[in-house]
């Protein structure tokens, strides 16, 4: 989605139009235009679907009630001691946010991909070019969440957590 | 339990690490060959998305419009994929033919008798700048049917001056907002923007609204070439 998203954007930049600053092939998918927007509109099903299987498996499973963060979390944050404790507030905190995030994500999308029926999301953001700048800023709202996510895991259960997670199963 | 490392392992920790390593390479090599079968994704899920987006559009119900103040007289780029033809309005004539029962030969003052819509709307390029833009211009649901069409026609082919084409649906084509329009934000049309008459509708992208339309076609079958762009891969029916 992002590198798609990155080739539709340099047909265009949102900050600077034509003469604005274009983001480098190397981080591209889709050799132009077209090509990015296909990949876009392909991709988009996947990831809107994912999150929709996920969403139903929060609620079925009844996990939305202790994987979020919740006064209890926020109370920690100001007042806990322990370390540990600290650490997974925060990582709650992080992990919560990116939800609205990625549906932010989509809405907006949805936003310029229909706006014709859609019109009420563009008018929600107050035009087509607040539009654009919300749908663009996901982006690197993604990687903090990556980057964040990842430094706490690495806080919260260091290198064993890692091996943990992706290899120690395998040998 | 974490496993004593073991280097003569093939498996183990260093060498899975260094074969991550490796795959996060291959990664970004290989979405450099995804480029290469782009038309893959288009071919494989286009088909999906005209489906949802037949299904969204309203043939009958009219996209909201702004009001005159909203108007962005600048935002309105000029894209053109080759020149800009002269045209001679006195020996100008539109041209609607193809599968109808009374094919129509107009001149501009016959249209500019025909009754006259005017419309606010937001026109929005493939490329993803927008502008607001008002166009006044006769509805081609009017002119469709003026010509009367046969039982079975489903498109309609615009041909342009400058040697570009386009193909659109019916349902779009007879959209209350379907203008050929020689108007633009309460003027005369600019021969940049496609004088004497261009397409313009909230419903399609920019590329799909052909400036200096000189010759309607309506067809029941599209031909294997769809559109300018389309042929050079644009998605054909670009609903919005």
């Amino acid at each position: 989605m992002v590198m798609s998203g990155l080739q539709i954007y340099n047909a265009n930049p949102v900050f600077g139009g034509r003469s604005g600053w274009h983001f480098w092939p190397f981080f591209l998918l889709g050799g132009w235009l077209a090509g990015g927007r296909h990949w876009h509109f392909a991709a988009m099903w996947l990831f809107a679907l994912n999150l929709l299987w996920y969403g139903i498996y929060i609620l079925v499973t009844q996990r939305w009630q202790h994987r979020y963060i919740g006064s209890n979390d926020l109370k920690a944050l100001q007042t806990a001691r322990n370390p540990k404790r600290r650490i997974y507030a925060w990582h709650r905190l992080v992990y919560t946010s990116i939800i609205p995030i990625l549906l932010l994500a989509i809405l907006t999308g949805l936003g310029m991909y229909k706006p014709a029926q859609f019109h009420w999301i563009v008018e929600v953001f107050g035009g087509w070019f607040p539009l654009r700048v919300v749908h663009f800023a996901t982006v690197p709202l993604v990687f903090v969440f990556a980057i964040a996510h990842s430094l706490l895991a690495l806080k919260a259960g260091g290198e064993r957590l890692i091996n943990s997670m992706f290899w120690d199963r395998m040998l | 339990m974490s496993p004593t490392p073991n280097s003569s392992n093939p498996l183990s920790r260093r060498n899975l690490l260094r074969l991550s390593g490796y795959s996060i390479g291959g990664l970004l090599l290989g979405s450099a060959g995804l480029t290469l079968v782009e038309s893959l994704a288009g071919k494989a899920f286009e088909p999906l998305n005209q489906k949802v987006e037949e299904l969204l559009l309203n043939p009958q119900r009219p996209v909201p419009e702004f009001p005159v103040s909203a108007i962005e007289p600048d935002a309105l780029l000029v894209n053109t994929f080759d020149f800009t033809p002269m045209i001679d309005l006195e020996t100008f004539r539109l041209v609607v033919d193809g599968e109808v029962n009374k094919p129509l030969n107009l001149d501009m003052a016959t249209i500019q008798r025909m009754p006259l819509t005017s419309m606010v709307i937001r026109h929005v390029c493939v490329e993803g700048w927008a502008a607001i833009v008002q166009w006044g211009g006769i509805q081609m649901q009017q002119l469709v049917q003026l010509a009367q069409p046969k039982p079975g026609v489903r498109y309609a082919y615009f041909f342009s001056a400058d040697g570009y084409y386009e193909s659109w649906d019916l349902p779009s084509v007879l959209h209350p907002q379907t203008l050929l329009s020689y108007q633009k934000n309460g003027q005369p049309l600019p021969i940049d923007n496609g004088a004497p008459l261009r397409l313009a509708a909230p419903i399609k992208l920019g590329y799909k609204h052909s400036k200096w339309v000189t010759r309607v076609t309506l067809v029941s079958e599209l031909r294997s070439r769809k559109g300018y762009w389309e042929d050079q891969g644009y998605e054909w029916f670009a609903g919005l």
